[in-house]
């Protein structure tokens, strides 16, 4: 996850981690095929279940960065499924185990709705409250549920009429599906939808930035781990054939909790890893007694400050110390431009924080192909606009269209996909993702190819992957950045960041590109490279809304200047008008003229 | 009518431990933006601490309280020392994690010493109820109402009119800015951590008595506590101390009118249904985004 501030980026094709996944599962194999005893064959299906709900919470907790405190309700709702079908109604294992699926899915797609949308804790605790109703259910349903007391009499797995007995038969279809589970996992993961879900944990201004449906990644995390919980559940409850409301405790939780952590929770073989060790601890520590909880809290503890990436991140360190570069591609050319072009318009655009005016009634228009720089003093409500045309700020009143789509009714991520992509003026740019990376992903977000339903069909890894690589390799090129292409972004110079924010900018195939002081802090040569390559972007009848306080670097850049004073535009026209402007050089006060 | 009288003071008692709790929760939030989950663990173990001393002393639960207060702020500097300040440059989630930790640890550190059997602490005064005519009214409910009511007003003032409050706003303001203007953030974010855990302590005691203590009690108050910050709105402590005598009332009321189990139901679906529909709180303001 998430744990870990800068998260390292899923590596590429056969890795370790593949390797590591099928070490184990054959090891496992060997083990139950061969030495097992009747006990340890059970104790083993009891941990694949375990690895099987380590795996679905990998998906929210670890891709996408959310503590969801569900995933122990969600495990409990597919055991009583099963376990209410079967006992009561005797139904099957063909319809009990898709309903053991689908009635966490349902329950989870409700809450999600409203509650993904929400910042951390209210989705931590709102996860916990569903927990909490629940168990309160399970308890006090006795009639169904068998109270507190349990449900027994849940029959094994009989499919198409062969019946499986318990011992290695079951095992072996526990693990198949843990298999599987495994397999669906590095599928959906493995591309640059992985990445994606990186970047919206480790920085979500710049997972908007590139168009990213961040609600929407969310939403489908939370399903699949509801999903993979259901699953799991429904196999303990046949592997048991007794379901109590203690899977519905907290405590139940929160053992998923410390296995995901100390296993790892965005690799594979973390899911296993950390399942099986906290499974088979309590057989081996037996002079623990009941303080297992305890042993896990303080380990969960150790592992969040000193490891943050799991056993099988530190096992991934160990074996790989550091990641391949992998080969730049062949560049693919790009065509820069734009069958949407159309003019922005916006007209009296208001917003207040507080008592502060930002925007007093500002009207503007961007014409495809021109350059316009906005210029004003500190707090005029440059940054203020900016954010409000690239809907990071609602404004109070006042219209915006994109030719004649009305943008006020979209959210960031819809602006940056209709075609208005920005750079900021503190970059946002994920320190631990290659900067090619970065940029193919805004080129795979462009392509609408990020997502677990592209994924499944592989259109974000393999040969689309090197397509959208090489495509961003080409964007590189054009702003002068090919040879660091494999450098994290963290890794380069701050100097380089607008060539970096531009290139991410470009993918989008923009309309308008906005940027907020790109020249800041760069040498005279480097802003008028700088300027080269935007007139240059220009030229394909992209059009750019620069903010800037570099006079010197603007004004020759610039096809026009907007001048904003107090959240109003007190003038605009070419560059040399405007500074001839008495209002301007009133609003630069104790400045004869303005420095050029 | 008495009974209506006996159960209306039995809530706001039971409210004003929440808000006590709840108290606690607003200020560590506010000073890190992370959410400490082992809040309901420390009221717990203020509980025990409170039960601990009595068997060792043989003075009245009031006489006590400043005692486990000070134990407790310890126990809060460990938890920050432990849980947040390694992980102050991480996302909030990770200390979501550490916290979850701590409240396990704490949880079973309790069962191995105690073992499950409640225990419960010395009243504040005694138990002997005031009587006025045929009116007779929990001297219990009255003091622990009483005790919370110094603690929150003395908390108050202690924000409002200190310039160590004055200090521990603005950290919770604009961590860089009260930085910034020469203010020693740590500290302060280390001492909210002291003052949320003394709060939870105190209201572990004061609870202990009437409710027992055992070392599940922790599990349900962080929710009630919760649900009383959300009622109240954000960053807000007299919401809070509204929202969590809201609960305490409707807590007592529903319970003895149905069950236990209904009122904790509805209080959690009610939870669910204010952040789905009103996030912000009720009374709360909507909460600004910086780009």
């Amino acid at each position: 996850m998430t744990l870990d501030a800068a998260p390292s980026s899923p590596r590429r094709g056969f890795g370790g981690d593949t390797i590591l996944t099928i070490v184990i599962l054959a090891g496992l194999g060997l083990y139950a095929g061969i030495f097992a005893s009747p006990y340890g064959l059970r104790v083993l299906t009891l941990a694949g279940c375990q690895a099987l709900l380590v795996l679905g919470y990998q998906f929210i907790f670890g891709h996408a960065g959310a503590l969801s405190l569900a995933q122990g309700a969600f495990f409990g709702l597919g055991a009583y499924t099963t376990a209410i079908l079967g006992a009561h109604y005797h139904w099957g294992f063909a319809v009990t185990f898709p309903l053991s699926i689908l009635v966490p899915l349902a329950i989870a797609g409700a809450v999600a709705v409203a509650t993904l949308r929400l910042a951390s804790h209210y989705f931590a605790l709102a996860t916990l409250g569903l927990a909490q109703v629940a168990l309160l259910v399970v308890v006090n349903a006795g009639d169904w549920t068998g109270g507190a007391l349990g449900l027994t009499g849940v029959p094994g797995i009989s499919l198409l009429g062969l019946t499986v007995s318990r011992g290695l038969p079951l095992t072996a279809v526990v693990w198949g599906v843990v298999a599987l589970g495994v397999w669906l996992a590095w599928r959906l993961t493995r591309g640059l939808t992985g990445i994606a879900y990186a970047v919206l944990r480790s920085d979500p201004l710049a997972a908007s930035a590139i168009g990213l449906a961040q609600s929407r990644l969310r939403f489908a995390a939370f399903l699949l781990s509801a999903g993979y919980a259901g699953a799991a559940g429904a196999l303990q409850a046949h592997t048991i054939g007794v379901v109590s409301s203690e899977t519905l405790e907290f405590s139940a939780m929160v053992t998923c909790l410390a296995m995901t952590v100390i296993g790892g929770s965005t690799r594979i073989p973390g899911a296993l890893i950390g399942a099986l060790l906290l499974t088979y601890l309590p057989e081996w520590l037996r002079f623990l007694e009941d303080r297992a909880l305890l042993a896990y809290g303080v380990a969960l503890l150790a592992m969040i400050i000193a490891a943050p990436e799991g056993i099988a991140g530190l096992i991934g360190r160990v074996l790989a110390p550091r990641p391949r570069a992998s080969r730049l591609p062949t560049p693919a050319s790009v065509p820069l431009q734009t069958a949407k072009s159309a003019p922005l318009e916006a007209r009296s655009l208001r917003k207040s924080f507080g008592g502060v005016v930002a925007l007093d009634g500002v009207d503007l228009v961007i014409e495809p192909g021109e350059i316009l720089g906005l210029i004003g003093p500190n707090g005029s409500g440059k940054t203020t606009l900016a954010n409000v045309i690239s809907g990071l700020v609602a404004p109070d009143g006042g219209v915006m269209r994109l030719g004649s789509r009305n943008l006020r009714t979209l959210s960031a991520e819809q602006i940056a996909r209709a075609g208005i992509a920005r750079g900021f003026q503190t970059p946002a740019l994920p320190p631990s993702l290659s900067v090619l990376e970065l940029v193919a992903l805004a080129r795979a977000s462009n392509a609408g190819t990020i997502g677990f339903l592209p994924s499944l069909r592989g259109r974000d890894a393999g040969r689309p992957r090197r397509r959208f690589e090489a495509e961003a390799l080409d964007l590189l090129v054009r702003v002068g950045l090919s040879t660091d292409a494999n450098e994290p972004c963290g890794a380069l110079p701050a100097r380089l960041a607008w060539r970096i924010e531009l290139a991410r900018a470009l993918a989008l195939d923009p309309v308008l590109v906005i940027l907020d002081e790109p020249a800041a802090g760069l040498g005279e040569g480097e802003q008028a490279q700088l300027g080269t390559v935007l007139r240059e972007i220009a030229s394909r009848g992209i059009a750019l809304l620069v903010i800037e306080h570099n006079m010197p670097f603007l004004i020759p850049t610039a096809s026009r200047i907007m001048v904003l004073d107090q959240g109003r535009v007190i003038s605009k026209g070419r560059p040399a008008e405007v500074l001839r402007d008495p209002a301007v050089i009133a609003a630069y006060l104790g400045l004869e003229t303005i420095p050029a | 009518m008495v009974t209506v009288l006996q159960l209306a003071l039995n809530g706001l008692a039971l409210g004003a431990a929440y808000a006590l709790v709840a108290l606690g929760f607003v200020l560590v939030l506010n000073a890190t933006g992370a959410v400490n989950f082992a809040q309901g663990d420390l009221v717990m173990a203020g509980g025990y601490g409170a039960a601990v001393f009595a068997s060792l002393l043989a003075v009245p639960g009031l006489a006590l309280l400043p005692i486990v207060i000070a134990a407790m702020a310890l126990l809060g500097l460990a938890v920050a020392a432990l849980a947040y300040f390694p992980l102050m440059r991480r996302p909030a989630t990770a200390v979501f994690v550490s916290t979850i930790a701590i409240g396990l640890v704490l949880q079973n550190a309790a069962l191995a010493l105690f073992g499950p059997e409640p225990r419960a602490a010395p009243p504040v005064w005694n138990n002997d109820p005031l009587r006025w005519g045929e009116l007779a009214l929990s001297s219990q409910a009255l003091a622990v109402i009483a005790v919370a009511a110094v603690l929150v007003l003395g908390q108050g003032w202690l924000l409002a009119r200190t310039r160590l409050g004055r200090d521990l706003r603005a950290t919770a303001q604009d961590r860089e800015m009260a930085a910034a203007l020469g203010i020693r953030v740590n500290a302060m974010i280390a001492l909210s951590f002291m003052l949320a855990a003394a709060l939870a302590g105190a209201a572990g005691a004061l609870l202990a008595n009437q409710f027992f203590v055992t070392p599940t009690t922790g599990g349900a108050l962080i929710l009630k506590a919760y649900i009383a910050v959300v009622i109240g709105g954000w960053g807000s402590l007299a919401g809070a101390v509204v929202g969590a005598l809201l609960v305490g009332l409707f807590e007592t009321v529903v319970a003895a009118a149905v069950s236990y189990t209904a009122a904790s139901a509805l209080l959690y679906a009610a939870l669910l249904l204010i952040l789905l529909l009103r996030p912000q709180g009720l009374f709360g303001e909507a909460e600004g985004r910086r780009a």
